[in-house]
């Protein structure tokens, strides 16, 4: 009832179940034992000295969110005011009191559940990381159990993410679609940390090395859940996400201190079971390289922490309270973004144990020699922002380093079997879904790169408008032809209707609306957006002039934007094409001379069934 | 070499040579990108936690003032430290979009060159200590204190046989 109201439609009335405090926790707790259910019924008779432990941890986080749900935020609480003498009245309402606008918008039907799912999601492994520390489980089983599990979470957390980003850009009407706040901070930074574990477990599966480190990766990742959660709802940061500063931060900061401790005592106990079981053969390795991208990640994540925390320390501290905004992190992450961008080309071609001179010339070779014409051609057409320039090289040779991936792979699978390029592209995916299905997402990065690159390149323009007048803005010309009011059933929408012209040829109309939401008696705004790949014109009714009494129309220039978000569903595609088991490999022998006895049906040699492959 | 090698190449080569020209560079600055330039050094104080030149609530009465403010201080002529003072007295620290390089704030700014410094010494160390250790396959009498490699063995195969998909 606090959170909607009969006209919303029932699309947000769903939603308005996590709007608030008490609803986002009791959503949590439902996934999370949905995540739960789903552990112990795929591994119900499996496992038997392992799971015990697993249940153990997950019943335990799940009691602490029960706890929340029906002793400190619950959501079925009877709504009262207090009158004047203190006392509460609990009076019947007629109707509740309305959906927060900036909420209803698509994505914020489909943006939390997402990123709910990253963050319970990484319970999973958690629990198991725990659990076969604790049982002292040895091998690297538990990390083959989870890293379907982490996988999931780990998708759904990048989906999140960015329609977080997606609806900041439609709604928040400012032109851009990350703005480091606190609470985006708190989602992105266990995603960096899984998105370490999921390349460090490899080390682990291969060579039998890094377990601490991975232990502490799981570890660390689910503390970060908890933490961005606290960070969000305990009122510590200032945040226009962050829900109404209560005392439920206690309660995460004493859930805190208990996993530390119980993962520090388990650690501290069983570590034993944590040796490496190899060494390094080379400096120039897989095992180097993954090295360096962890620890690229970790910087990456903590300098974002102790950034957001800077306030709260800087308050402490010295009493005054110093705000950490966009700029700063911008200045320290665009540096970082581009070596993890560099190792994401490097890291994969790179052999396990050693690489060879004459491998790395074959490997990096075309790569880099793309990538550095690709710099060469943008410099002349003008390119001078340093980090886009650099982006822009580093994105051509990771993609060409994917691309000869592909390439190689596909043309001997078209050697042995006569199938086109494509085909035999999928044949390999196939076979090898891991691996392919990593460079599918690592491709998905370099598309989401090559939209921040673009962000150097915004421009804006605001003109108090009349009827009939024109903005030009790059090769656009917006037209006002005039306004209209649309009555909704839950809002009033004040809209302009601007004709979009190129070239005085028009284009499209779009309509940038302000909404009035009489419930609530507040406002908000809803872009209108003409994207390409080339770039996104973005209109925004930006209100009246308290001057000219004029409408004012904020028109932004936005280029390559697009591409984050087909970025983004390029990661989605190649984590699903990852979590899919491979296809055998069927090799098909060259046709030999058969006695003539044999129909012609299997004329060939029998298929020889080939080991998976492995990267 | 095969033939079909430079081909793909060059297409990619091609495929990629054209983003650059998908984007126009930034033309000549208009003279509001000076207040956009200086606006873009403070946050907006309506708790939006956005810079004040990308705050756009519809209605911000604070955003508003502030950019008034801002465009009044430098059609004065003001210098950007005037403009900052000026800020800083209205608002406190907390108007500042980015922690200013001086006193405690400079911790900030050295803290993620101190993680990136620290970690890489980390990262060597691990490297060093790899390359000198004895891979415990190597040496079935060494391995971690209390577990015999037949006890490891037999573990490995009994929980390979409980998780078999």
């Amino acid at each position: 009832m606090a959170h909607s109201n009969r006209d919303l439609s029932t699309f947000y009335k769903v939603a308005a179940l996590w709007s608030g405090q008490e609803g986002s926790l009791l959503f949590w707790s439902f996934l999370l034992a949905v995540y739960v259910l789903s552990v112990l019924i795929t591994y119900r008779n499996k496992n038997g000295e392992l799971m015990p432990y697993v249940g153990v941890v997950m019943a335990g986080v799940q009691i602490f969110f029960l706890t929340l749900n029906n002793f400190v935020a619950s959501p079925f609480k009877a709504l009262a005011s207090p009158g004047a003498d203190g006392v509460l009245n609990y009076v019947a309402r007629a109707d509740g009191s309305g959906l927060n606008p900036l909420l209803q918008y698509p994505e914020m039907v489909i943006h939390p559940p997402n990123l709910y799912s990253g963050y319970t999601g990484f319970t999973i492994p958690f629990a198991f990381a725990l659990g076969a520390l604790l049982a002292r489980y040895p091998g690297e089983k538990w990390i083959h159990l989870t890293r379907k599990w982490t996988m999931i979470a780990w998708m759904f957390q990048s989906m999140g993410i960015l329609l977080g980003a997606h609806w900041a850009y439609a709604v928040l009407g400012w032109g851009g679609y990350w703005g480091w706040d606190p609470v985006e901070n708190a989602s992105f930074l266990p995603w960096l940390t899984g998105t370490a574990f999921l390349h460090s477990v490899m080390m682990q599966e291969k060579r039998g090395m890094m377990k601490v480190w991975n232990v502490w990766l799981v570890f660390c990742t689910f503390l970060l859940c908890i933490l961005g959660t606290f960070l969000t709802r305990s009122g510590i940061v200032s945040s226009v996400h962050a829900f109404a500063q209560s005392s439920i931060g206690s309660w995460f900061v004493g859930f805190l201190v208990v996993i530390i401790s119980v993962c520090l005592g388990a650690y501290l106990k069983n570590r034993d079971y944590l040796k490496s079981e190899n060494q390094l053969d080379s400096i120039v390795s897989r095992e180097s390289s993954f090295l360096f991208n962890n620890l690229i990640l970790l910087v990456s994540c903590v300098a974002i922490l102790s950034g957001t925390l800077f306030p709260v320390f800087s308050e402490w501290i010295t009493g005054n309270r110093i705000s950490v905004g966009a700029p700063f992190f911008n200045k320290v992450n665009i540096p970082i973004g581009l070596l993890l961008l560099f190792l994401t080309g490097v890291g994969p071609l790179l052999a396990w144990r050693k690489t060879s001179t004459e491998s790395m010339k074959r490997n990096f070779g075309w790569p880099l020699g793309i990538g550095l014409i690709a710099g060469v051609i943008a410099l002349v057409f003008g390119f001078r922002e340093i980090y886009s320039w650099v982006c822009l090289i580093l994105c051509v040779f990771v993609a060409s380093t994917v691309g000869l991936e592909f390439y190689r792979g596909a043309k001997v699978i078209r050697a042995r079997s006569g199938a086109t390029y494509l085909a035999s592209a999928v044949d390999l995916t196939m076979r090898n879904t891991r691996r392919y299905g990593g460079y599918i997402v690592h491709m998905g990065m370099v598309f989401v790169f090559i939209g921040l690159s673009g962000a150097a390149f915004n421009r804006d323009l605001q003109k108090d408008m009349q009827v009939g007048q024109t903005m030009q803005i790059g090769p656009y010309s917006l037209l006002l032809q005039g306004f209209d009011s649309r009555p909704e059933k839950n809002y009033t929408a004040q809209r302009m209707l601007v004709e979009v012209l190129r070239d005085k040829k028009p284009i499209m109309m779009l309509y940038p609306e302000k909404r009035h939401f009489s419930t609530n008696e507040q406002n908000g705004t809803m872009v209108a957006i003409y994207s390409t790949l080339k770039e996104d014109l973005y209109v925004v009714y930006a209100g009246d002039s308290p001057d000219t009494q004029l409408p004012v129309l904020h028109a932004y220039l936005n280029p390559l934007v697009k591409w984050i978000w087909l970025g983004g569903a390029v990661v989605v595609l190649g984590t699903l094409v990852a979590m899919l088991p491979n296809r055998r490999a069927v090799l098909v022998l060259a046709g030999a001379p058969q006695p003539a006895a044999q129909p012609l049906t299997h004329g060939l040699t029998p298929s020889v069934t080939m080991r998976d492959g492995h990267d | 070499m095969t033939k079909k090698r430079p081909v793909a190449a060059i297409m990619m080569l091609a495929m990629f040579a054209v983003v650059p020209l998908l984007i126009t560079p930034a033309g000549a600055q208009q003279l509001s990108e000076r207040a956009k330039q200086v606006g873009g050094k403070f946050m907006c104080m309506c708790n939006c936690n956005q810079v004040l030149t990308g705050c756009n609530h519809v209605g911000c009465s604070t955003s508003s003032a502030m950019l008034k403010e801002l465009n009044v201080s430098l059609s004065r002529g003001d210098s950007e430290d005037a403009i900052t003072q000026m800020f800083v007295q209205e608002f406190g620290t907390k108007v500042y979009a980015e922690p200013p390089k001086s006193g405690f704030s400079l911790v900030a700014w050295v803290l993620p060159s101190v993680y990136l410094f620290v970690g890489t010494g980390l990262v060597v160390f691990v490297i060093s200590r790899w390359r000198k250790r004895p891979a415990i396959q190597a040496a079935p009498a060494g391995g971690a204190p209390g577990i015999s490699a037949e006890l490891l063995e037999r573990s490995r195969a009994q929980a390979s046989r409980e998780t078999q998909d």
